[in-house]
């Protein structure tokens, strides 16, 4: 008797394991965190682990090494003790100082000089004194709607005059960076957040840990596949609401970057009508080609100087300088819904219905 | 139904190693193991869901099933509001005191992985849909 039953019993349990209900693999879950404390956006952290401890304490490291990029890098704050790009800016008697400032920043500061090059000018972060007019006219246009100005384009011509990129003199062994042109000002938005993702991304490769993904703002970064081996399924938003579309292309990736450059990220409004924060270097004028330029790469710092750049550029300029890089794709959304490829940019596109 | 159509068919004979009784002891196993199986559902399967977190911690969980209106209140006294609407399984944010509005500007959402967000004032409304084929891990 007791022999059926352990024989009925074995029989069950194999059939529910073929039907999949039992097993008894260790699983890692899912879990993300937020937080509002970096580059002026949010840091979506999401990472599969065996536990909530497990997970937090990966996040945690992720988000100290964002906060220490933040500090160097930001322009609009200033930290006791620390030289960081807002002492950089400041003049004292007219006259920029020679800082001497953590090596990070020369690292990025010559990172962003080689991406000034490759894009022929268009990713300059030189230009801070134009940007930061619009920063100016866009922070009062939206604290004061009913007042909202664009900048004249005299002031913007005028502070264009000081955007040259070679008047910023770095003496590597030294670390220090000076400032030649009294009247310029260094703005690293463009590449900033994407350099520090790829920096913070690289520590946990370093360390081993695959599963995660960093998402600044856009800049999104995984790490390594999925916890259950599965490459990451990545959805870029359709900022319209046309029906059935949810999605503008729908990626598989495994270890690269996406990045967005979208309009519809952040603008504020002048009589009826949106400005973004992407500025044509040309025109001194936010950039009107592109609903969103998205870019894959390797390198989250790649993706965010090359869709920046994109979507400044004609679309045959920007479509030559992807095809000339060996591992990134590009997809540009134009306003009239239209979207547009580089050659391999399909490899990561993922068949879905949705 | 199933019960039927086993006893209706002479499943072994006497010669086979599995018995009639057996095959009832299995059948009526395999009902009781499906019968929690579909209780741990139930009690486990909320369907989808908003969840609502300000500066990373949870505000609330609400179901996208059910029509509900939310207000997010925010600052040091509570001042600023972010007005959620869950309405025919769509969630969208109806009103906002942030200064830009670009929460409020945001399409509706339903899908898992979407969210809108309202950097002013640190809240981020994200879908978490029942797992379904191909769900995106990531929606930017």
């Amino acid at each position: 008797m007791k022999k059926r039953i352990v024989r009925c019993l074995l029989i069950v349990i194999m059939l529910l394991q073929s039907m999949g209900m039992v097993g008894c693999k260790t699983k890692t879950e899912k879990y993300s965190t937020y937080s509002f404390d970096y580059f002026d956006t949010v840091t979506t952290i999401t990472g599969y682990a065996e536990s909530q401890e497990e997970f937090d304490e990966i996040a945690e490291g992720v988000l100290a090494e964002l906060a220490e990029y933040h500090k160097l890098f930001t322009i609009y704050h200033r930290y006791e003790g620390l030289e960081n790009l807002c002492t950089v800016n400041e003049t004292v008697d007219g006259e920029h100082r020679t800082v001497t400032v953590d090596r990070r920043i020369i690292d990025m500061l010559l990172y962003a000089r080689e991406m000034y090059d490759k894009t022929d000018g268009t990713v300059n972060i030189a230009m801070g004194s134009v940007l930061s007019v619009w920063h100016d006219y866009r922070t009062e246009g939206i604290d004061e709607p009913w007042s909202a100005k664009l900048p004249p384009m005299e002031k913007l011509t005028e502070a264009a005059k000081h955007t040259d990129i070679n008047q910023m003199v770095i003496d590597e062994a030294a670390c220090t960076v000076t400032l030649t042109d009294p009247a310029m000002k260094l703005d690293v938005g463009a590449i900033a957040k994407g350099y520090a993702v790829e920096m913070a991304a690289r520590s946990l490769e370093e360390k081993g840990i695959s599963g995660y993904v960093i998402n600044v703002g856009g800049n999104v970064r995984t790490v390594g596949v999925k916890g259950d081996g599965e490459n990451w399924l990545v959805g870029i938003e359709n900022p319209e609401e046309d029906g059935g579309q949810a999605y503008l292309a729908y990626l598989e990736l495994s270890g690269e970057s996406l990045v967005t450059s979208g309009s519809y990220q952040r603008y504020y409004v002048v009589d009826g009508k949106r400005y973004h924060h992407i500025i044509d270097p040309e025109t001194l004028f936010p950039s009107e080609g592109y609903v969103s330029v998205s870019v894959v790469c390797k390198s989250s710092a790649d993706g965010d100087a090359l869709s920046t750049a994109l979507f400044c550029m004609e679309f045959e300029e920007g479509l030559a300088l992807v095809e000339s890089l060996p591992d990134a794709e590009a997809m540009w959304v134009l306003p009239d819904g239209t979207k547009k490829e580089s050659s391999g940019f399909a490899n990561y596109k993922k068949e879905t219905t949705k | 139904m199933m019960n039927q159509e086993i006893k209706t068919t002479p499943t072994v004979k006497n010669g086979g190693r599995l018995f009639r009784n057996d095959v009832i002891f299995i059948v009526a196993l395999l009902l009781v193991v499906s019968a929690l199986g579909l209780c741990f559902y139930f009690f486990r399967g909320e369907g989808d869901k908003v969840v609502v977190t300000v500066d990373g911690k949870e505000f609330g969980t609400y179901s996208l099933a059910e029509d509900v209106k939310v207000e997010i209140r925010t600052g040091a006294q509570n001042e600023e509001v972010n007005v959620l609407v869950i309405r025919d399984g769509l969630a969208y944010m109806e009103t906002a005191t942030c200064p830009d509005g670009i929460c409020a500007d945001h399409k509706p959402i339903s899908r898992e992985g979407e969210s809108i967000v309202c950097l002013p004032h640190k809240v981020v409304i994200t879908v978490y849909a029942t797992e379904e084929e191909d769900a995106p891990d990531i929606v930017v």
